[in-house]
């Protein structure tokens, strides 16, 4: 599902380069969820960025979905991140002027469905998290637990195949956390790819494959389920 | 995708309300300020008689005493003396000609069977040929001018202009009526209707009323030259020597003090025309008159006109600066927008996440510039109203000039529109620039 080969990734700013990632390689299969840890500065977010077409890398070669990402124009980037994924981000970011309803509706509206196909697809996801009461109400109307599953009712209208997720827990408490979690489980086990940024090892745990990145690179691609547990 | 940037905008105009009606308003201030010094300019320049104006003629011509020559003047009087106009009647050049002179008299109805006259009003108008009717399209209420066989009788006829007729007959009509002019009694064969050229070209009128006066009253040339009636005061041009006294005098006189208009079949008669006329001035060196020998002009209806100088050029010129304070309405408008925008960075970079290209972006921010811009426009019109309404209550020449038509309604929100865009464009590119990643680490 994404594939990258001697990423690298520098930001110039006054004078300045910053190495954020440094040919950095990762391989993570379709269906499968992987939490990506790490200290802060290591290029965490840099990584989901440029795996999410958010940003373009400096250097090295990115595959998604067999996809060679490097010659895309900004349209075809745009499109590829409507059409296969989905993100979830630490803050939320639902638009505060639109309704549940309208929020989820954004990506759909990119893609262009007809009337009916986006009302049926947002009715769907929203029963999935939970909020089919709440579709009329504004993101400032609902708690961070709710705003969250919102979010991913939105990454989930479109039915990507690759769910990109920056600390979604970052902002909630344990109890939403852990359902927010759950949720994530259950999306993955109906398919999707996960990739997820986390500080929680308990998450990282929890997760199929964990990647640590330290100072721009994969520092160990082994499954550290066995010996966390033992640590 | 466009009723949803559309809807998206018209909810954004509420989002930021302060933000939103201080951009309508700098927009609409600008529109109205701009398009109602235009809709004057426009009206005071306008072609009165767009049908035919390049078919209808002003002679110029130069019989003045080259001894009193000034350097740089405008050679020329647009005004014919009393011989010349005769000789260019009898003529029979072009298809038709009218020559015409200012009039004033006094005037007053005896109701038949009431013996008690109305009181005398006093009326302007003009003594002309009956061409002049069907030369200027004039419309007729009641009646029709006088005929052929009037101007060779030297009848006494009059045609009126509707608002005298409903002085004195009120809503009838007044036709085959007498009414007393000066000393002599007229019959009314014609009632003028509804004829609003706007400016008044056929003439200059009394009182420097180009845009709002009429002729009251108008009678055959041949009976008001027959019957000894003076030209109105002030309308006349003498280079060199005064006229001698007494209506004779103005019959003799190489003062100019006639308007005279040609029409001819089509523009390509014009050359003929000229020639026409360049021949006559040629016979008459022959007697000692037009020793300038300046070249004979013909103007049509707006080269006349430009030549009268209707149009003051403290009107282009204000409506130059306000043209100026619109542009300084579309800067303010950027900055205004540039915070409208940049306040929503977030929203660009969730959107870009989930898959707006940046010319979705561009889409959805030209949309709404232009909601902007419409309601900017509306207001604007309401504006340019009030405001042409209260400069109409200044004076009557302005109350016929100060008037909006359909076409300005729409050039006032073609304006409003391309201001918005052309303020919205630096701010729209700007929210385009915004890349995802680095706006949504930030939260």
């Amino acid at each position: 599902m994404v594939r990258m080969k001697n990423i690298s990734k520098v930001y110039r700013a006054h004078m300045i380069e910053t190495h954020a990632l440094r040919d950095f390689a990762i391989h993570v299969k379709e269906g499968e969820f992987v939490t990506v840890t790490g200290p802060s500065g290591s290029g965490k977010t840099s990584f989901l960025s440029i795996a999410g077409l958010l940003e373009e890398s400096s250097s090295g070669e990115y595959l998604l979905d067999g996809v060679n990402v490097g010659q895309l124009s900004d349209k075809e980037r745009s499109h590829l991140r409507n059409e296969k994924l989905g993100f979830i981000f630490q803050g939320f970011n639902l638009i505060p002027d639109l309704t549940v309803f309208e929020n989820v509706d954004v990506p759909l509206r990119y893609r262009g469905f007809s009337r009916a196909e986006r009302k049926e697809r947002i009715d769907h996801v929203l029963a999935q998290v939970g909020l089919t009461a709440r579709k009329a109400h504004f993101p400032s109307e609902l708690s961070g637990g709710q705003q969250q599953r919102v979010a991913i009712a939105r990454a989930l209208a479109g039915s990507p195949r690759l769910l990109l997720a920056d600390e979604p827990t970052g902002n909630l408490d344990t109890q939403m956390a852990r359902t927010v979690m759950e949720l994530l489980e259950k999306i993955n086990q109906a398919g999707t790819t996960i990739l997820m940024v986390t500080h929680d090892p308990e998450l990282a745990l929890r997760s199929q494959r964990n990647v640590h990145i330290v100072d721009g690179q994969v520092s160990d691609l082994v499954r550290r389920h066995s010996s966390l547990v033992a640590g | 995708m466009f009723f949803y940037y559309f809807k998206i905008g018209l909810h954004n105009l509420r989002r930021n309300p302060v933000l939103t009606a201080l951009m309508v308003l700098t927009l609409a201030v600008g529109i109205a300020a701009s398009i109602s010094t235009l809709t004057i300019l426009r009206m005071m320049s306008q072609d009165p008689i767009p049908q035919k104006s390049e078919r209808l003629l002003v002679p110029i011509i130069d019989n003045s005493d080259p001894s009193k020559y000034i350097p740089a003047d405008r050679t020329g009087s647009h005004l014919l003396n009393y011989r010349d106009s005769v000789n260019f009647l009898d003529r029979h050049w072009a298809t038709n000609r009218t020559a015409i002179y200012t009039i004033r008299r006094g005037l007053q109805f005896h109701p038949i069977g009431n013996n008690a006259a109305t009181e005398l009003i006093t009326v302007d108008g003009i003594a002309t040929t009956n061409s002049y009717f069907a030369m200027f399209d004039v419309p007729f209420a009641f009646g029709a001018a006088w005929s052929a066989e009037d101007e060779k009788n030297h009848a006494k006829v009059a045609v009126i202009n509707s608002q005298t007729a409903s002085k004195l007959v009120g809503s009838q009509s007044p036709v085959g009526k007498v009414i007393q002019l000066g000393s002599d009694e007229y019959r009314i064969v014609g009632v003028v209707g509804k004829w609003n050229p706007v400016p008044r070209y056929t003439n200059v009128l009394l009182n420097d009323d180009e845009f709002a006066g009429e002729d009251q009253i108008y009678i055959p040339f041949q009976t008001a030259i027959a019957n000894r009636i003076d030209p109105f005061a002030g309308f006349f041009d003498c280079s060199g020597a005064v006229p001698a006294a007494g209506f004779d005098g103005w019959l003799s006189t190489n003062c100019t003090w006639i308007q005279f208009w040609f029409e001819v079949e089509s523009t390509q008669k014009i050359a003929q025309l000229k020639s026409q006329i360049n021949e006559y001035t040629a016979q008459e060196q022959q007697y000692g008159r037009f020793q300038r020998r300046a070249e004979n002009k013909l103007l049509n209806v707006m080269q006349w006109l430009d030549y009268l100088e209707l149009v003051d050029s403290s009107y282009k010129i204000s409506t130059g600066l306000s043209f100026a304070f619109l542009a300084l309405c579309t800067v303010n408008t950027i900055g205004l927008l540039l915070a409208k925008f940049s306040s929503r960075s977030t929203e660009v970079g969730v959107r870009r996440a989930l898959g707006a290209s940046k010319l979705d972006i561009f889409s959805q921010f030209l949309i709404e510039t232009l909601v902007i811009g419409l309601a900017g426009g509306l207001l604007g019109v309401v504006l340019s109203y009030s405001a042409l309404w209260i400069i109409s209550q200044q004076t009557k020449q302005f109350m016929v000039v100060a008037q909006m038509d359909v076409k300005m309604l729409l050039i006032a929100f073609v304006f409003s529109v391309l201001a918005s865009v052309l303020a919205g464009l630096f701010p729209i590119w700007r929210a385009c620039q915004i890349t995802p990643a680095i706006q949504l680490k930030s939260q």
